[in-house]
């Protein structure tokens, strides 16, 4: 059993409507624990609400999203906001730290969300900060610090609580060349180390490149998959024989 | 406790607007306390008069059809009064007066109340004895001009000589000075103080009649007022004949609690207007709640994206809004103590602070103003969408 499985996966707007837009269009996927995998496509090709669904921060209108062979279509919003605490860590492009708070408490605060006791919260946000190697600036507030630097910030706030998989959505698409390299260094370390699943969601064919597997979506669909190398992929045998 | 901190940085940060937002519960708070303690001198002090005039009076008044044949009232009161009555009833006079110019020597007092009472006359309208004696019995039997009177008048025309014994003139009539009365009022003009006292039975010579029609019978404990009237009642009915004349009781008590319940159920109105402005003010707590919740809609996403469940979320904007609130309550009573006591002490001369149960209340209301007002904006930031709330700038 795959770690993550999409199955036929539909994701619609404005259904029935004339501008009905099926943002995902019958989308089968699976994804393996351990696996580093790339989702490539460009703005409006669907990525994001692949990375949405994929990141239970949305559910599908048709299909089954299976997320540890549970159905994730079934949950609650309570239980949603459990799973992602619990099973998915998030990278955005805009980093995403909370201005208010300094960077050790935007590391804990997924934390807080899990009931664990303040000072293990310190204690683990201070070990994750230090394997990003940025445990110096602890004590400073995000604004203060560049964006490689924040960067760094959300992979230890991601990772802090264990989970076992990595969403990171266009993580270096706001970081020069030589950051985003060392940004991704670190993601491939977490996953050869710790065995973290990381999806990154990208539109950059140099970053994808990087990952073990790739996937192309294009128009709601997967158009490409590079598990599949040289065999016609289930969707685009659809496509052909349409 | 960590929803505690959060929304305490969050009002620090927003030092300015906070304060706005406060603004309405203080004033509302302070309105509240202000308007609670003021009634409450002002009660005191209309109590605090009564008290100075005697409290527990019955007030016996007179009407005759037929003057030849008016009975001797204060000779019937005076009889059921110091008999049966005896063990409730403490004194019985009449409570006729006038004003006249006082003169001794070269001084004068220009308008004085002028009393005729009965040897209980002091006792009745809550005077003490300071010097000499009071009227007596045989004064009003044997018509002695004689008088008793009040400090604003020994103090105008004797200073600080001894007035027992010397003649001062009514309106040109002659009377021996018996007694003083000690202060009781304040001793200006216009008090109480400014009373001379006279054997009753010089109406008729002072007042061109001897028929008074207005008499005081003071009860011992408030308890037997309503005794003392019923018994009063039946015993007049049975003395005065229906065709010769009429009469009422009246109970002084009634008056300072009628006066008092108005200043009550005045309070009511005032506290209610207050508690408008406390209404107001939540509002405006809604309102800012509000701004806040889309200022913040972004932070709410990233939230909700890593685990935070709805319950965090409400509580967080709550928490705001019952600290806001809170706050501006404190600050309402801290302001509401401070003005009571400024306007208690312009007001009604008293230090007057606002009642532990009002203050309580005002607190407890206006943090419950400040969930309750808060809630709305709490439910829409915690039912955000976390894709779209992240999507927002």
């Amino acid at each position: 059993m795959s770690l993550i499985r999409l199955d036929n996966v539909y994701k619609i707007y404005n259904e029935g409507m004339d501008n009905q837009v099926n943002a995902l269009d019958g989308v089968t996927l699976d994804i393996d624990a351990g696996e580093f995998i790339a989702i490539i496509g460009t703005s409006g090709s669907g990525k994001s609400t692949m990375m949405n669904i994929l990141g239970c921060l949305d559910v599908p209108t048709r299909g089954e999203y299976y997320l540890d062979g549970v159905s994730v279509g079934e949950r609650r919003p309570q239980e949603l906001s459990e799973l992602r605490s619990r099973r998915i860590g998030f990278i955005f492009q805009g980093y995403n730290l909370i201005p208010s708070l300094n960077v050790w408490q935007n590391v804990a605060l997924p934390l807080t969300y899990q009931h664990v006791r303040a000072d293990e919260r310190r204690r683990r946000a201070l070990e994750a900060l230090d394997q990003v190697e940025i445990a110096d600036k602890a004590e400073s507030r995000p604004n203060q610090l560049s964006g490689g630097q924040q960067q760094r910030v959300a992979i230890a706030r991601a990772m802090c609580t264990g989970s076992p998989v990595l969403m990171a959505d266009e993580p270096t698409g706001a970081l020069d060349s030589k950051t985003g390299a060392q940004v991704l260094a670190l993601m491939r370390e977490l996953n050869r180390e710790k065995g973290t699943t990381v999806i990154l969601i990208t539109h950059d064919v140099g970053i994808a490149a990087q990952a073990d597997r790739t996937v192309r979506v294009m128009d709601g669909r997967i158009v490409h998959d590079s598990l599949w190398d040289g065999i016609l992929i289930p969707d685009l045998k659809v496509a052909a024989a349409r | 406790m960590n929803a505690l901190m959060m929304a305490l940085d969050s009002i620090r940060e927003k030092k300015g607007r906070s304060f706005l937002t406060m603004l309405g519960i203080i004033i509302g708070v302070t309105a509240v306390l202000v308007l609670v303690a003021l009634v409450s001198g002002y009660n005191a002090d209309i109590t605090a008069y009564y008290e100075k005039l005697g409290v527990n009076k019955v007030t016996v008044e007179l009407t005759w059809y037929d003057q030849s044949r008016a009975e001797d009232v204060m000779g019937l009161l005076y009889a059921y009064g110091n008999g049966e009555l005896s063990g409730m009833v403490t004194g019985v006079s009449p409570d006729q007066k006038t004003s006249k110019t006082v003169k001794y020597r070269s001084g004068s007092v220009d308008s004085s109340t002028i009393y005729f009472g009965s040897d209980q006359w002091a006792d009745c309208n809550n005077y003490t004895l300071d010097s000499g004696r009071d009227i007596l019995d045989y004064d009003i039997e044997g018509r002695s001009r004689v008088c008793v009177i009040g400090a604003y008048v020994a103090d105008a025309l004797f200073q600080y000589a001894d007035p027992i014994g010397e003649t001062i003139y009514l309106n040109g009539d002659p009377f021996v000075v018996v007694g003083t009365y000690y202060q009781k009022d304040g001793s200006g003009e216009d008090s109480m103080d400014n009373a001379v006292v006279v054997p009753y039975s010089l109406s008729r010579s002072l007042l061109g009649t001897g028929y008074l029609t207005s008499y005081t019978v003071k009860v011992g404990k408030s308890d037997d007022v309503d005794t003392v009237i019923g018994k009063l009642d039946s015993y007049l009915t049975g003395q005065i004949d229906s065709s010769v004349g009429t009469y009422t009781l009246t109970d002084g008590n009634a008056a300072m609690t009628a006066s008092n319940d108005e200043m009550t159920s005045m309070s009511v109105v005032l506290g209610g207007i207050a508690g408008i402005a406390l209404l107001v003010g939540g509002i405006g707590i809604m309102n800012i709640m509000l701004v806040t919740v889309t200022e913040r809609t972004r932070e709410i996403g990233i939230k909700k994206s890593i685990g935070a469940p709805r319950r965090e979320i409400v509580t967080q904007f709550l928490v705001e809004a019952a600290i806001l609130s809170g706050l501006g309550g404190l600050i309402g009573i801290g302001l509401g103590f401070l003005l009571s006591a400024v306007l208690g002490k312009a007001m009604y001369g008293l230090i007057l602070f606002p009642s532990t149960l009002i203050t309580v209340g005002a607190v407890c209301f206006s943090v419950v103003i400040g969930i309750v007002f808060g809630i709305y904006p709490a439910a829409k930031a915690s039912n955000l969408q976390p894709v779209d709330a992240l999507r927002a700038d």
